[in-house]
């Protein structure tokens, strides 16, 4: 007994020594830092990853493009942050990033929304950015898509395709389909977009609707398309991340339309994928990396990207123009030019609500 | 409409029945050995990703299907090993092993294929269709049968069941008990490597590697269900494609998409009850 009390004191002595030292190294650490080097302190930037993880060949490929080509042109040090359970850790994942020494953090997971005003006012000195939502904080920056605009076009597109029938991908049936990752705003953005865009052009086309809840599981993607085919669908747009490539496949399979998102995935399978609504994350993660570099970061700000910056919008077609009628991309542009100039006004689920074509 | 709508629905649970009924009747055989496998998700997974890179290699989806299987017995083997020589807790080496696979995998990705999670195999040979389905269901019709006559009219079945009602007996006359249980871990790896091929050359396409996504823990409640017996398990698995697949179809007909995600697990718990409660009940019957 009496030894093991020795053996657990000598422990004590030898750690409490260098404890110490460790403790002093650092206070005059601090001392001489807020003394003597006010600014220039290493840019170190992080990127959170989203639910979906990279590999997703969209959102999260994109960003982290944008942001390992912007830290590199900037000669700022970028590290990604990936969790396989992002959503439950996302407090620890930011305060550890917090803590890290990290000048800016940039958060790709929209559910950090409601964790991260909390969290940026216990680290003052980083600049967080934020994706898809606007949040308030002097340092948190929000950067905006209008998702909905570029789901709009989509889903006019896909209603003046489906009827379409010389066409062999296209069925008799006025019916589209969209799938969802996640029954959330974020996502329904992109949905309600897409459903009114379609009812605009034609109220009579159907809209399928499904969500697969899950934004990494291709097998799902593929088995909600297969449904909506079967069940007269023709063309299928997924908002659904990595989960998608799934949706792709099978259009590929069954000789139908998928519509791909955030990336042009048009390339994925070639005439196969009708367009892809793109959504530009690698500007805004690259415009937010770039202004951290220059001293210039929109604390407290929101970053506004729409279809007038190209930040958002539909592809070239590059693999299904001639399949596309000359007639119905002008009115697709027509439309674009519309919703630029302010003429056409998209509902935003985000701002506005769910509208009474979308259950909430 | 309705008889189209009905055999699309039987379709698409027959082909999300297979690789499920293929895993859970690999898991079956282990655990008649005495064995609970936890390994079947990351077996399926080694399978998945071995069937797309073989079957693009030599344009054949047969060669795909084997060397998945090979893979995922091999696996199933080294897991098995540490169990009987190592004394391994089971459920341990089974939980380690996916984890393991499942990390190895994302890295090889990345690094060997560098691809960021999703791998497109160039040449991908996808399963034939006979008679409207592929071969490895029609494989998995036969096997289910095929593994319930072996388990009770031949000499190895009986081993295998000596081996798991009573290990200790077993060795003690004279049955390489250890050894048998191997075989059966290498079986279950084996199964469950053709199932995870199934999932890219009969389904998908592509390789993702979150794609198993938990159809080896479903596997796993499957042949707990049907208590180790080949057709109740086949059923068990039948019923979860059912509902899943339904599942699929019901939410484009507007009913929200949160509840009825949760019905093919809801529908698996409620069996599970129900089993379990004429379970007890006959015991009470039996001893009273």
């Amino acid at each position: 007994m009496s030894y093991l009390g020795g053996v657990s004191c000598e422990v004590m002595r030898t750690r409490l020594v260098p404890l110490s030292l460790v403790s002093v190294v650092a206070l005059v650490a601090a001392g001489c830092s807020s003394e003597t080097t006010p600014q220039a302190p290493p840019k170190k930037a992080a990127l959170v990853i989203a639910q979906g993880g990279l590999g997703d060949e969209s959102y999260n490929d994109l960003a982290m493009s944008g942001f390992t080509a912007a830290t590199k042109e900037k000669g700022v040090e970028g590290q990604h942050i990936e969790s396989s359970d992002v959503v439950a850790q996302g407090e620890q994942l930011l305060r550890r990033a917090g803590t890290s020494g990290y000048g800016l953090v940039i958060d790709l997971e929209f559910s950090h929304g409601e964790i991260l005003p909390a969290i940026a006012s216990s680290y003052p000195n980083v600049q967080w950015a934020f994706l898809n939502n606007k949040i308030d904080g002097p340092n948190i920056a929000s950067v905006l898509f209008a998702e909905h605009d570029g789901s709009y076009l989509a889903g006019a597109l896909a209603a003046m395709m489906t009827t379409q029938t010389g066409n062999p991908k296209i069925n008799p049936d006025k019916k589209i389909g969209v799938i969802g990752g996640t029954k959330s705003v974020g996502i329904d953005k992109f949905l309600s977009g897409y459903i009114e865009g379609a009812k605009g052009v034609d109220q009579s086309v159907e809209v399928l609707t499904a969500y697969s809840d899950t934004f990494g599981d291709p097998t799902k993607g593929s088995q909600l398309a297969e449904t909506m085919f079967q069940q007269g669908a023709d063309i299928v747009y997924h908002v659904a991340g990595g989960t998608g490539a799934g949706v792709i496949e099978a259009a590929k399979k069954n000789n139908r339309y998928a519509i791909g998102v955030d990336d042009n995935q048009d390339k994925l399978a070639p005439g196969f994928v009708l367009t892809s609504v793109l959504k530009r994350a690698d500007l805004a993660v690259r415009k937010v990396v770039e202004a951290y570099a220059d001293n210039k970061f929109p604390g407290g700000q929101v970053i506004n990207l729409g279809l007038a910056d190209g930040a958002v919008g539909l592809t070239e077609f590059e693999f299904t123009k001639n399949e596309i009628p000359e007639s119905v991309r002008t009115k697709v542009d027509d439309l674009k030019k519309k919703i630029i100039s302010g003429e056409l006004k998209v509902w935003n689920v985000i701002d506005q609500g769910y509208p009474t074509w979308l259950q909430g | 409409m309705t008889v189209s709508m009905l055999g699309g629905l039987l379709m698409s649970a027959l082909l999300l029945w297979t690789p499920l009924a293929l895993a859970a009747l690999g898991g079956l055989l282990h655990r008649v050995s005495g064995v609970v496998n936890i390994g079947l998700e990351g077996q399926m997974l080694t399978g998945a990703l071995v069937g797309a890179v073989v079957s693009g290699a030599t344009g054949d989806w047969a060669l795909g299907v084997l060397a998945a299987g090979a893979a995922g017995g091999l696996i199933g083997l080294l897991m098995s090993l540490c169990i009987t020589r190592l004394g391994a807790n089971e459920i341990i080496a089974g939980l380690g092993f996916t984890i393991v696979l499942s990390g190895l995998i994302g890295y090889l990705l990345r690094s060997v294929f560098d691809v960021s999670g999703t791998l497109r195999v160039a040449g991908l040979d996808p399963l034939p269709r006979i008679l409207g389905l592929d071969p490895l269901f029609w494989l998995t019709i036969i096997f289910v049968p095929l593994i319930g006559w072996s388990l009770r009219n031949t000499v190895a079945g009986l081993r295998l069941r000596a081996t798991g009602d009573g290990f200790d007996a077993a060795n003690a006359l004279g049955l390489p008990a250890n050894g048998i249980r191997d075989i059966a871990g290498t079986l279950a790896g084996v199964f469950a490597g053709i199932a995870g091929s199934h999932l890219v050359l009969g389904q998908v396409g592509l390789f993702n590697e979150n794609m198993v996504a938990g159809r080896g823990f479903i596997a796993l409640a499957a042949f707990y269900f049907g208590r180790a017996r080949p057709l109740p398990t086949a059923l068990a698995c039948l019923l979860f494609a059912v509902f899943d697949a339904a599942q699929a179809r019901l939410q484009t007909a507007g009913v929200p998409a949160q509840l009825i995600q949760t019905l093919p697990y809801v529908v698996v718990i409620a069996v599970l009850t129900a089993t379990a409660v004429r379970g007890v009940r006959g015991r009470v019957r039996r001893a009273g």
